[in-house]
This record gives structure tokens, sequence and C-alpha cells, in this order.
């Protein structure tokens, strides 16, 4: 939690592999990296056995680049493909039991308020719409009422992929999935809707085919998260195992999916909106200025 | 045997648009050299695929030729592939690896 961790001890730098050499000199702890310069810096994402192609291990990686601050950043996960992952980065991170994210980050992220102060040190909880909708519910519903200032984000991949292919609340209704054989009975959850209602000071969905929108959307959540309030992303992040998707496909059924049901939404509430105009210079929440006084708050 | 990606640097290198690089699911899998394929007169750099980190998906091949319109990408059989291309003779200081990639050293 501090650059420290990313420089060689003293007599040690011959030694140690290239992959952490290349991280010290080479990666983007203490500097702003931005989508654009990916190819040109090692990424904080190291090597992991999720499946070849896999859209939520593009969204992970996208994520980890789009963090303000990685240095100072604590991720948290759950049982699910993610975590396979989201653990295998020059990030800590912490893993709790099935559906208990919102829970251990809402401590995590109180303690590190207590112990650090104003020093900002960023929690964001990435799970799995199982861990998310289903099991962990109760905890994430009760985390945003009590306006826990974290992230949440939702790896939406619509099943239960790691366990080879349940249906959770968000698969769509009539999806037919390997452990789901008689199609599902019931509608996709509205968890952007519960957020909103439960009074997070972001909401946005997102789809990994656009790789600048994922970076400013996280970049937005983490810092609102900071003062304003609890904010979640929703990602549609497929499973291209359980839905058969051919891995050279997976961004054409991004697109698709994006088109039809995954539109690009964000909420951001007023105070949000005030925080990062003022606090971080966001342009794009000023009145617009030669609009006719019809101000922002209809925009989201 | 399995596939990986191999970036044609010709083809690249007249492009160069770095979509490739932002799709791969993989990190630090597809990366960018500024001055491979400018010592071969080109305008720009190119993009290179650390193979030993490539998991054959071929997402971006489908990147390359359906959004960047440049079909630079194919995927060949790793013992195709000149041993030099494998990642512990990239490293992210000298990119330019364009000299050791024309030596292929498999057999
Ligand atoms: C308490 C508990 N129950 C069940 C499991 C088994 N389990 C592991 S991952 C998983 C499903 C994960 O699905 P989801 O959260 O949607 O994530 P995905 O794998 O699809 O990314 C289950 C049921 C567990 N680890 N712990
Ligand atoms: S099972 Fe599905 S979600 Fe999990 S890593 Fe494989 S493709 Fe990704
Ligand atoms: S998408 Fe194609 S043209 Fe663009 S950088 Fe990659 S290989 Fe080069
Ligand atoms: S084949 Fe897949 S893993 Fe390999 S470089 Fe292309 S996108 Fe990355």
């Amino acid at each position: 939690m501090s650059l420290d961790y990313v420089k060689f001890s003293n007599g040690f730098e011959k030694f140690m592999p290239k992959e952490y050499r290349d991280m010290v000199e080479h990666g983007p702890f203490g500097k702003k990296v931005t989508v654009s310069q990916m190819g040109n810096f090692k990424e904080v994402l190291e090597e992991h056995p999720m499946c070849a192609g896999c859209a939520m291990t593009l969204f992970i990686r996208l994520a980890m680049i789009a963090f303000p601050n990685p240095e100072d950043t604590i991720t948290v996960g759950t049982a699910g493909c993610g975590r396979l992952a989201i653990s295998q980065a020059a990030i800590p991170f912490v893993y709790g039991n099935y559906g208990d994210q919102n829970g251990v980050a809402s401590g995590l992220s109180r303690g590190l308020r207590l112990r650090f102060g104003d020093k900002p040190k960023d929690v964001v909880v990435m799970a799995g719409d199982g861990g998310t909708a289903d099991i962990g519910f109760q905890q994430v519903l009760h985390s945003w009422f009590r306006k826990e200032r974290f992230t949440t984000i939702m790896l939406d991949n619509e099943v239960y992929g790691n366990t080879g292919g349940q249906e959770s609340g968000m698969t769509n209704r009539g999806a037919v999935l390997k452990m789901a054989p008689l199609g599902k009975k019931f509608e996709k959850m509205d968890m952007l809707q519960m957020a909103k209602v439960a009074g997070c000071a972001y909401v946005a969905t997102v789809v990994p085919n656009n790789p600048r929108r994922v970076e400013s959307v996280i970049k937005k959540a983490v810092l609102i998260a900071r003062e304003v309030g609890s904010t979640y992303i929703q990602a549609y992040t497929s499973c291209n195992i359980e839905y058969a998707i051919p891995t050279d496909k997976v961004m054409e059924d991004a697109k698709t999916v994006e088109n039809d049901r995954y539109q690009f939404t964000e909420y951001v509430s007023d105070e949000a909106k005030q925080y990062l105009t003022e606090r971080y210079g966001y342009k794009e929440f000023l009145p617009k200025p030669a609009a006719p006084a019809a101000a922002i708050p209809g925009k989201a | 045997m399995y596939l990986v990606a191999d970036i044609i640097v010709e083809i690249c290198a007249a492009k160069s648009c770095k979509l490739c690089t932002q799709y791969c699911p993989e990190a630090n899998t597809i990366l960018y050299s500024e001055e491979m394929g400018k010592d071969q007169g080109f305008k720009y750099g190119s993009a290179y695929v650390a193979v030993d980190r490539c998991k054959g998906c071929a997402q971006c091949v489908w990147v390359c030729d359906n959004m960047a319109k440049n079909n630079a990408i194919k995927m060949i059989m790793i013992d195709q592939l000149p041993k030099a291309a494998l990642t512990d003779n990239i490293t992210y200081g000298e990119k330019s690896t364009t000299a050791v990639l024309a030596s292929p050293v498999v057999g």
C-alpha cells in the first residue's frame, strides 16, 4: 500500500525475476497510465488460469489499468472465475467466503479510513453475478443502504461460470444452460434500479468492447467512492465456455449484446457531479455554456 | 503443438493503430514497439506478441481484420516461430526485436 513495495531491496535487484524488474522499471505505480498507452508499460496483472478469450479477463485487465492509484488500492473478491485473475496482480487482494465480499469491503474501507485518515485508499469489489446478485445480495444491498464508500463491480457473465453453468438471478429469461436445461423461468434481475433505490452515488453499465469507456467509468466510480458514497458498475463479461461463443467472436458478441440489452447507461448523483467537477476538474458536468439555462440534472 | 498469434510487422507498421493491444484479454501479451518497423523504413512502429503469454484465442485476429481492417495478424503453430520471439528475449526496455527475429532457431 505504498510506492515502497514496488522497489528493489538493496542488493537484490539482480536476483529478481524479469516480471518483477519490469514492474519496478516499467510499471504504472506512481505514474498516470491510460488505456491508450497499453502495450507500452508493464501491467500489474500477471498470468492467470482464466479461459482463453474470456471477456471477463479483458474487463479485469482494463479495470486494473483504470484504477486511479493502483499502489493505494485493495481489491476484494469472492468465489467465481474473476478471482483467478484478480488475485494474480500486484495489487493486494482480499478473498473471503462466497458472497461476503461487500461485508468484508465495508470493514476494510472503514479500517483504512481510521488508519490513514484523508489519504485515499481505494477499495474495489469485483465479483460475479452469482456472487453479487444471489449469494451476496443481502450484504451488497446493505452496504449500499449504509452508503459504504467503496466501488462494487459486477462481472456479469449471466451464469455461474466457475461451477459449470447454473442459472443466476442475472441470467436472461428463457436462457438454456448446461444446468438449467429447461430454460430460465424468471426475468433478469434489475440490479441497476436496485442500486439507485439503495442510494448509490454512481451507477453505470459497460461492455468491454469499448476500452476507453471502461476506463472512464472505473475512474469515476473509484473517485466518487472516496468521499461521496457507494458506486456500482455492472459489466457484461460473457462466458464463452457456458454460452458456447467461439473465442474469436467474443467481441462480436459483446457488440451485439451491447446494442441489444446492454447499452451504456450512467447515473451520477448531483453531489457526485459536483465532487468530480470541483475536486478532480471534470468538465462534463458543467452547464453547457451556450445552452439556454436548462441545466444538467435530467441528463443522467 | 498449439496456435499463437503472430503479427506481420510489415502490414502492422503501415497502420499501427494499437487496437489489438487494447482488446487482447491477456495482460502484457500484445506489446508495442515504437522502433520495430521503422528500421525497415516504415513510418510507424509495430505491435508484437509475447507468445509465451498468448492463449491462442484469436480475438486479436478478429480485431485487426474487422475493426482495424488491416489483416496483420495470423495464428501460427508455436514451432513455426523463431525461438527468439519468445518473451525471454523481449524486455520492456529494449523492444526492437527485429534483429533477433531475423534468425529463426527452431529445430
Ligand atoms: C458458500 C459456497 N457455496 C458454493 C460455492 C461454489 N461456487 C464457487 S464459484 C460458484 C459460482 C460462481 O458464479 P458467479 O458468482 O456468477 O461467478 P462466475 O464464476 O460466473 O464468474 C459457486 C456456486 C462456494 N465456493 N461457496
Ligand atoms: S468459465 Fe466462462 S467466465 Fe469463467 S474463465 Fe472460462 S470463459 Fe471466463
Ligand atoms: S490491430 Fe492490426 S494494425 Fe492495429 S496495431 Fe494491431 S496488428 Fe497493427
Ligand atoms: S490470440 Fe488471444 S491471447 Fe493471443 S495475442 Fe491474440 S488476443 Fe491475445
